[in-house]
């Protein structure tokens, strides 16, 4: 019986973290298409250090062993 | 999960950063010198001196050219990483805690302090990404915090947002153009401060650490509280991991204020919890005091952290880290 309760009790853990999974996730895809939009509409490119100033010496960042 | 033992500082470190690769690490510390790391094998690749202070934060920019700091000798200074010369030294009538640039690097944020006569403020200066130009002395925009101070602040997504956590544990919203405060959320117990604000890769959600013992995961957009993580010790600083979703926690109560059980019990450890289900998964030992500052590398590979100690330990993620899944994570996989 304690066995079958504890079960249970793993099911109900189970089912939780499914659904906080389920709700993060669709979270995040509300997140994405509406920061998505407003980029756009910002005419901002999609990655925000592209067009910045090149240094002259951007290759030598590199760390070679 | 061996260690990277990081002894250059002297006294105890106030934040770590990796720059956008995550191969270089800058630390800084009470000290008043900035050390740069190559983040792989602990070596240090240099110092930036010229603080007259202790010194609070550091940024790097999102092209790795330039990092900002900020210090107890109230000063904002920016220095080329490469040849750690300072380009630019701002004067403000307080010590500087944070300092951060927008996600596009043309503009740097501070936040300064309260003292008699000076309400703690955030402050807007405006970037040249060229280590050859010339800086302005001319403010973006100046927020004054006259309800509680700031003690932490970092801009959103788009840089749409200035977020700032402060003193009495609230949580503000501002307009990252205007600086008009939109909104001021009590999330964190009263009076508890915030100590630390970080930001998902995308920065439209972030992780708060208080006093009050939990951490808060928050949406930049609307300051909706997503997560809350408590642990049994007051927080001074936490971060999201990249490719995993995972939170590390840092803090421990300064020896003076605990009594030499609790000590014994060695709260002095990072604290992973998995970022969706709240649930504490691990706990890394290694520092002789508080963590005073914990950072995920933005490669996801690594994370660092320093102690009151005076230590960095820099730590590289083994496979187990990355294998670890829950159940209903690995159900989900199979379903895809």
């Amino acid at each position: 019986e304690d066995a079958e309760r504890g079960a249970t009790a793993d099911l109900a853990v189970v089912e939780a973290r499914r659904r906080m999974l389920d709700e993060w996730l669709a979270w995040r895809a509300s997140v994405d298409e509406e920061v998505e939009e407003e980029r756009l509409d910002l005419g901002l490119p999609k990655d925000p250090v592209e067009g910045l100033v090149e240094t002259p010496n951007d290759g030598e960042e590199q760390v070679i062993e | 999960m061996r260690p990277i033992l990081l002894s250059g500082h002297e006294r105890a470190l106030t934040q770590i950063k990796f720059n956008p690769d995550g191969d270089l690490l800058f630390s800084t510390a009470k000290d008043q010198q900035i050390c740069a790391w190559f983040s792989h094998n602990g070596e240090r690749l240099g110092t930036y001196k010229g603080h007259q202070g202790a010194i609070w934060t550091v940024d790097v920019d999102p092209t790795s050219t330039m990092i900002a700091s900020g210090s107890a000798d109230n000063t904002i200074r920016l220095w080329e990483i490469k040849t750690g010369k300072c380009l630019k030294t701002w004067e403000f009538p307080t010590a500087v805690k944070r300092v951060e640039f927008t996600p596009d690097g043309r503009r740097l944020l501070g936040v300064t302090e309260k003292r008699m006569g000076h309400l703690g403020s955030i402050v807007v200066l405006p970037i040249e990404l060229s280590v050859d130009a010339e800086q302005s002395d001319e403010r973006d925009m100046t927020i004054v915090c006259d309800q509680s101070k700031a003690t932490v602040a970092g801009w959103s997504y788009l840089s749409k947002y200035i977020i700032a956590g402060h003193e009495d544990g609230s949580v503000s919203q501002y307009d990252g153009k205007t600086g008009e405060l939109i909104d001021n959320v009590p999330i964190h117990e009263l009076d508890m401060a915030v100590t630390d604000l970080q930001w998902s890769a995308d920065r439209t959600y972030f992780i708060t650490a208080s006093k009050d013992k939990t951490a808060r995961l928050m949406a930049a957009r609307d300051l909706e509280l997503l997560k809350t993580y408590v642990s049994d010790t007051p927080l001074n600083s936490a971060c999201i991991t990249p490719k995993k979703d995972y939170v590390i926690l840092g803090g421990g109560q300064a020896a003076m204020d605990v009594t030499t059980t609790a000590a014994r019990q060695g709260k002095f450890e990072a604290r992973f919890y998995h970022m969706i289900f709240e649930d504490e998964i691990g706990r890394v030992r290694g520092h002789f005091g508080p963590l005073n500052t914990v950072a995920a590398a933005p490669n996801g590979k690594s994370y660092a952290s320093g102690g009151e100690d005076g230590y960095v330990r820099v730590h590289h993620f083994d496979k187990g880290y990355f294998d670890f899944k829950y159940e209903v994570e690995r159900e989900r996989e199979n379903r895809l």
